[in-house]
């Protein structure tokens, strides 16, 4: 069985599902044995979704959300070259 | 994957831009790019305007301060403006000068070193002399802000507690898990190799794992797994 260590060293691509099924199913195993780790991951992955969460839509402009000036100082860069 | 070559900006760089989760340009965007190439000052202005909060959003959450996004959001549109001969309509404009945008937001991280360079490896798992998982979040406290918390307060503490991690590994964690790129194209874009951008993802997911994880105990948050 992977030490936690081990464990620890995959679960990028493990997460990715990037892994070869033997070494994906040793991390499972691992995950399934080990109550820290499935911890840990729990909480890896609830992390990288409260990251995205609170970066959702971050493209969706925002009306009047660039100040003038900043606006017109662009245009007179455009102008002065 | 599809890759565009950028506009080569001030220093000379040539910024090699991925728009691999681009589309073709739309009739607006061919119209906004005949007119600017024929050199009509109104296009610049809508230009500005209609990407102008995309880029402001993108440069405030690459960088540190309101100047620094302010700057590069001059520097963005100069380099549009400079490089909009040379764009290939591989990808939708706005597609490309978000491209744009985190190029130059990268060229200011750098060329302000590391100076935000704490070390996270409090923030790190700890394992003994056999391998196994100590658990160890000492150091970490709770925001400051009650018991009760909404949904908008909890995006404002995750972007801080993002925003807590040294540029080497917020950078990564920004394109690879905000901005949606694969580990290969986040590689790609910052020159390092596959490895190290897996290596400083992993560092920054657990980083920031531990500094959520008083909020995550608070909230008693689950997410579908």
């Amino acid at each position: 069985m992977l030490t936690c260590k081990e464990f620890d060293d995959f679960m990028v691509d493990y997460l990715d599902q990037r892994l070869p099924v033997w070494q994906k199913f040793m991390c499972w195993l691992h995950v399934k044995m080990c109550r820290e780790c499935a911890g840990f991951i729990r909480d890896y992955h609830r992390a990288i979704k409260l990251g995205q969460n609170a970066y959702d839509a971050p493209d969706e402009p925002v009306p009047n959300s660039v100040p003038e000036e900043l606006i017109k100082a662009a245009l007179s860069h455009k102008r002065s070259k | 994957m599809v890759v565009a070559s950028g506009p080569v900006n001030s220093t000379g760089v040539s910024a090699v831009i991925d728009v691999s989760r681009s589309s073709n340009l739309d009739g607006d965007d061919k119209q906004l790019l005949e007119c600017l190439r024929a050199g009509e000052d109104g296009c610049y202005e809508m230009l500005v305007r209609r990407f102008g909060p995309q880029v402001l959003a993108t440069a405030k959450r690459y960088l540190r301060s309101d100047a620094d996004a302010a700057d590069c959001f001059q520097d963005t549109f100069l380099a549009v403006f400079e490089g909009i001969d040379k764009f290939e309509q591989r990808s939708a404009i706005g597609t490309w000068v978000r491209g744009i945008t985190v190029y130059q937001c990268l060229m200011r991280i750098r060329a302000q070193g590391r100076r935000h360079e704490e070390s996270i490896e409090h923030l790190l798992p700890v394992f003994d002399e056999n391998g196994d998982r100590v658990q160890s979040f000492a150091g970490v406290r709770s925001s400051d802000i009650g018991d009760s918390i909404d949904a908008t307060q909890l995006k404002i503490i995750v972007r801080q507690k993002i925003h807590e991690l040294p540029d080497t590994y917020r950078v990564v964690l920004l394109l690879r898990d905000i901005d949606g790129h694969t580990t290969k194209q986040t590689a790609a874009i910052l020159g390092i190799s596959v490895t190290a951008a897996k290596t400083r993802l992993h560092r920054a997911r657990s980083a920031l794992t531990s500094l959520l994880k008083p909020e995550m105990e608070r909230l008693n948050y689950h997410a579908d797994m």
